[in-house]
């Protein structure tokens, strides 16, 4: 009975753990000080003002945004395709891309980031959108492909072919059978591919530039030198996106 | 007729693929060219965002002016970075074993605790993973700080008459590192521990073991490639951790990571960067080599989403 007590107060010690330094700076965020002390001795909200007003912060929110939504884009699209192009190639090919699209995964990212902005110095793409969005797309993939995977394996073969016998062409098939069921496996993906390219760092560092920038990017750079509470701010945008996207993963895949 | 039993692709195919021979290969060459131009989009990808700027960086590693093998041969036989070798390796072990020692308890009791409860404590352990590691490690920062609250506490409460320096050394770093790889240590041992069959260990019980004899002799064999895929999956991403030991850590706790940023962005030596770089993604594939042979990499990739 003690045991069991014991190890009951070490998961809630370990939950804590978790959870609770992460909230750390919400409340830096509404430091009334120019520097940040936790917990604040004043509050207020000019840092919130300071983020909002401030251009420079602002694009760099509206690039992160940018360039998640064109990752997310583009890997769902591509992501899907190959996760049903895939459950239709034989055991052998499906085995080598399995493994060819995992690679992102188990590469260390400093390598990926290396690798990458050699590539993008080489062909001018250094600071551009496109060069995160290509990096982020690469990184973002396997979510997609595996998730659609899942949901394509669970997939009633027998369905399309009813559809199959009824007349229905490929694309129709697709259309209104197929897509339908996979659905949740897409929309997860989807979240997954946002929340990946929002919360990337280490690559963005070596490819964004002084025109392209996103948030984590800036936050990352402020934390390196002398930091207000403002980047404080920055981290608590980014922590509340990270919940809405896993709120939204919860709520859609109860389905 | 058209495909043998058992096929994956059979069931797939129209009917009318089972009828005449030369109109099921007709079919199936179709079916084919269908797979392969649905595949090749994220193929492409795959290729120019990864394959190919990995080439280039191994090739890179080779043009040293001074001779191909000289990188190497400087960050091999060099004292300096022979340290910082031994520091990744060790605060990776070290990582993953506090992260292991941590996760089974909190994975097994996740497996016993009531609904409501298992639920919440699941919450706790997926939540972080959707956040990112900056944030995670800033909090850190904060917390960590000279006049940061754990200092404050410290002070007042008399257990040290002024603020500890408990940011930028090893310590700091492997509470970042613990705390960010946890959960993925706790999901594939909680996965291996719940496929176990209860009946097992009540039979165990049954018989007269102990609790200790019944976790030593049944229920940890059993658990043991959920660990196995927790240790892997732990290390593989401690090997290659950048941004919170670069945050948190001090001069002394210099790892390969930081190694490689410092060699591209302040000494801009690419060749020195891509054979450090080569000599990561190495050591990276040979942790995911030895583990495939005790646990599917599918798994590995399923805990991390």
């Amino acid at each position: 009975m003690t045991g069991r007590l014991f190890l009951n107060a070490f998961v809630a010690l370990t939950a804590a753990f978790l959870v609770l330094p992460i909230l750390a700076i919400v409340p830096a965020a509404f430091s009334a000080q120019s520097f940040i002390r936790l917990p604040p001795d004043a509050w207020s909200l000019r840092w919130w003002g300071t983020f909002f007003n401030d251009v420079s912060w602002r694009v760099t929110l509206l690039a992160s945004l940018k360039v998640a939504a064109f990752t997310t884009l583009i890997s769902v699209v591509a992501g899907t395709a190959a996760a049903l192009g895939i459950a239709r190639s034989g055991p052998r090919a499906r085995r080598l891309l399995t493994s060819l699209f995992l690679g992102p995964v188990v590469t260390p990212a400093i390598v990926l980031a290396v690798a990458l902005y050699s590539m993008a110095r080489a062909t001018g793409l250094v600071g551009t959108t496109m060069a995160l969005v290509i990096a982020h797309t690469m990184l973002a993939l396997p979510f997609v492909v595996l998730n659609v995977g899942v949901s394509l394996d669970g997939l009633d073969r027998r369905l399309l072919l009813a559809a199959a016998g009824l007349g229905a062409g490929d694309f129709h098939i697709f259309r209104t059978v197929t897509l339908p069921l996979i659905a949740p496996g897409v929309v997860g993906g989807a979240v997954f591919a946002f929340v990946t390219s929002f919360d990337e760092v280490v690559l963005s560092i070596f490819l964004a530039g002084p025109t392209v920038k996103t948030l984590p990017v800036r936050i990352w750079e402020e934390i390196r030198l002398a930091y207000t509470p403002v980047v404080a701010v920055g981290a608590t945008v980014m922590l509340v996106l990270a919940l809405g996207a896993a709120s939204a993963n919860r709520l859609l895949s109860r389905k | 007729m058209s495909l043998p039993p058992g096929h994956p692709k059979e069931g797939l195919l129209p009917p009318g693929g089972k009828a005449r021979s030369a109109k099921g290969a007709l079919i199936r060459a179709a079916h084919r060219l269908g797979a392969a131009a649905l595949i090749a989009p994220a193929l492409l990808i795959a290729v120019f965002a990864f394959l190919v700027p990995l080439a280039r960086l191994i090739g890179l590693s080779f043009s040293a002016p001074a001779g191909p093998f000289v990188p190497y041969a400087h960050l091999l036989g060099d004292d300096v970075y022979a340290r910082v070798f031994a520091n990744t390796f060790i605060i990776a072990i070290v990582v993953t074993v506090v992260a292991l020692v941590i996760a089974f308890p909190v994975a097994f009791a996740l497996t016993r605790l009531p609904r409501t409860w298992r639920g919440i404590v699941f919450a706790c352990v997926l939540l972080p993973l959707w956040i990112s590691v900056l944030v995670r490690t800033f909090s850190w920062m904060l917390l960590l700080e000279r006049n940061g609250p754990i200092n404050r506490f410290i002070v007042a409460s008399g257990l040290s008459d002024q603020p500890l320096s408990l940011l930028f050394n090893h310590t700091a770093v492997l509470i970042g590192m613990v705390h960010v790889l946890l959960p993925y240590a706790v999901l594939p041992i909680y996965a291996a521990l719940v496929r176990i069959d209860p009946a097992l260990l009540r039979a165990s019980e049954g018989l007269g073991a102990s609790s200790v004899t019944t976790f030593r002799r049944v229920l940890f064999p059993l658990a043991l490639s959920g660990v196995a895929t927790a240790a892997t999956f732990t290390f593989l991403l401690a090997l290659g951790f950048f941004v919170t030991p670069a945050l948190l850590g001090g001069a002394s706790s210099l790892t390969l990571s930081m190694l490689i940023d410092g060699f591209v962005s302040d000494r801009l030596d690419w060749p020195l960067a891509a054979a450090a770089s080569v000599l990561l993604l190495a050591a990276a594939l040979v942790v995911v080599a030895v583990a495939a042979r005790f646990v599917p990499v599918g798994a590995i990739a399923r805990v991390h989403r």
